[in-house]
């Protein structure tokens, strides 16, 4: 049994494959009496001690006491919420907001996809692998330049939202015994996160980020200006290209980690915030990042003190930063 | 024609070129040469073909039959209709001017905040926008940005300028002065200049050659300014307005 107050038992004594990740048997080992029961880690951080019958409001103090337990959440809550954001301002730039639903939706598809055929094959293939060859080919569909007119790309992102929500949540449904598991993916109610899940995250956010700084230049001139820089030899399509394979990799390890909703909202909520209050495109994305990495880390306290879900609470804190860059944005308008 | 153009090298070629979208040609074959230093006005009244033949000039589109040839690593600046340009990216107008410096895989790399400094500031200086610097481009009026990015192509050390409708937001004062502007860059840099313009006073007195399109009549008429001017094609087109462009 767990309480806010009792020591927690160290992630790494979790048996994180039998909580989390979903098995291909219905009849997986039961919860460690040690650990938080696999109910507790979908809702709030707070809810294993609530369930537990702690019903006082935790505190500052609890979360510290139970910092080993909730380390690795947080760490992954502000790395992806740092790389969406900086990520994130050349999807607003870009005007393609929806874009990044879309594909997240798509990579949440793909973890459930991998559930299904753990269960019908007797092999699980990696979630992560299965959600970045989704999100890759949502993006690979969106990036294609329509030759119709009568349809404008935002409907075929609504199209692939909707058909990849409905399809994860048909899914879900054939896997009862992972069906919280697929909410979780789908709206980023999970409570912890998997060591290999945080050191996918921690590698391909570096990766993602490395890739940002080294395309830096040709991103913005593609984006701001894309004939001039063709016509200066820039090679704007398979920048392009770059840019939506770097969102479709951080997208679906992440939507792996934390969820569908938070991932959405890291990828353009801080992104928002930093271009209302930024004239300059450098100090834009350095910004976001920062709006991005508070987000994580401060929406998984606020979800432990208030006892919220966790990707509501991370995309609400990105809500609230960007609130207070309009704010903020209007006071200097006005000084 | 002077002898000394005689000699001047070319850097465009267009050879029984027909341009058009979607593989559907709009305008008869064009048949002309641009060469280093000579002005170039392209008119023709809207829809006439003058921005896909731009565009396939530049390789942007493909020709619909025939050739382009280009000169051999000529360096091109393009500065397209204010609505190609996205107002949302905020860059100060130093940053703006240091992207007329990259070409090809000249961006990778570690992102530096002053980049080109020197280039930047003295393509500035050169068209009188050194107070515009550090100010958001996109705060800036029409005339500014335009000269903001001219000396985006100075920096660029640019052979070619090729310019859509560059001063189609400005009045008639700020669009001299522009075309002023041009003069003297082309003059100093012997820069080759293509302009799509409407303001055909402004073609007469700057151009030394200019090309009409007309997609409607399927005409292509290249000459000197006022052999295009007198032209039935031309007089056709324009109605009135071809008699002010003949006596300015």
């Amino acid at each position: 049994m767990v309480s806010p107050n009792a020591p927690p038992a160290p992630s790494e004594d979790l048996d994180f494959d039998s909580l989390l990740a979903p098995s291909s048997s219905p009849t997986a080992p039961p919860a460690p009496v040690a650990a938080p029961s696999a109910s507790s880690l979908v809702g709030s951080p707070a809810s294993a001690a609530v369930r537990a019958g702690h019903e006082e409001q935790p505190t500052w103090r609890d979360f510290v006491d139970s910092w080993a337990l909730y380390r690795d959440p947080v760490v992954c809550g502000v790395v992806a919420g740092a790389v969406l954001g900086m990520l994130g301002v050349f999807v607003v730039l870009r005007r393609a907001v929806f874009v990044t639903a879309a594909v997240s939706q798509s990579a949440a598809l793909g973890v459930a996809v991998a559930f299904l055929l753990g269960i019908h094959l007797g092999f699980t293939p990696p979630p992560v692998l299965c959600a970045f060859a989704l999100a890759l080919a949502a993006t690979a569909v969106l990036a294609r330049r329509s030759r119709s007119n009568r349809l404008p790309r935002e409907a075929i992102v609504g199209l692939l939202y909707v058909g990849a929500s409905a399809l994860a949540v048909l899914v879900g449904d054939r896997i009862a015994q992972e069906a919280e598991d697929i909410t979780a993916i789908l709206f980023g109610t999970a409570v912890l996160v998997r060591p290999q899940d945080l050191l996918a995250v921690l590698a391909v956010s570096a990766l993602v980020a490395v890739a940002l700084g080294a395309l830096y230049r040709g991103l913005v001139f593609a984006g701001f200006d894309a004939e001039g820089a063709r016509v200066q030899g820039l090679p704007v399509a398979r920048i392009e290209l770059a840019l939506w394979t770097l969102v479709a990799l951080e997208v679906s390890v992440t939507t792996r980690a934390i969820g569908a909703l938070p991932v959405f909202a890291f990828s353009v909520l801080p992104a928002m915030a930093a271009l209302r209050v930024s004239n300059r495109l450098p100090y834009a994305v350095l910004l976001a990042g920062v709006a991005g990495a508070l987000s994580g880390g401060l929406g998984y306290v606020s979800a432990f003190m208030l006892r919220f879900p966790v990707g509501a609470a991370e995309a609400s804190v990105a809500a609230g930063l960007f609130s207070l860059a309009v704010v903020a944005a209007q006071l200097r308008r006005s000084a | 024609m002077k002898p000394s153009e005689l000699t001047r090298p070319e850097l465009f070629a267009c050879q029984r070129l027909r341009v058009g979208i979607g593989g559907r040609a709009i305008l008869p074959p064009i048949e002309l040469t641009v060469k280093a230093g000579e002005f170039w006005a392209v008119v023709g009244r809207n829809g006439a073909g003058k921005t896909t033949w731009l565009k396939t000039l530049l390789g942007l589109l493909p020709p619909v039959s025939g050739h382009v040839q280009s000169a051999r690593d000529v360096r091109v600046s393009y500065l397209p209709q204010r609505s190609g340009l996205d107002d949302l990216y905020p860059l100060l107008a130093r940053e703006v001017v240091s992207l007329g410096v990259e070409r090809g895989w000249s961006f990778l790399g570690v992102p530096r905040a002053r980049r080109h400094e020197a280039r930047v500031e003295q393509a500035l200086a050169e068209v009188g926008g050194s107070s515009l610097a550090e100010q958001p481009f996109r705060s800036l009026s029409e005339g500014q940005k335009q000269r903001v990015l001219f000396a985006r192509l100075v920096a660029g050390d640019a052979e070619v300028a090729i310019l859509d409708e560059p001063t189609s937001a400005m009045d008639r004062v700020a669009e001299r002065e522009a075309f002023e502007l041009i003069r003297k860059l082309q003059q100093r840099h012997g820069l080759a200049v293509l302009v799509v313009s409407h303001y055909l006073s402004i073609v007469r007195e700057f151009a030394d050659r200019a090309l009409l399109l007309d997609a409607d009549s399927d005409q292509v008429v290249v000459g000197t300014p006022e052999q295009v001017f007198e032209h039935p094609a031309f007089r056709k087109r324009y109605g009135d307005f071809a008699a002010e462009a003949r006596h300015g």
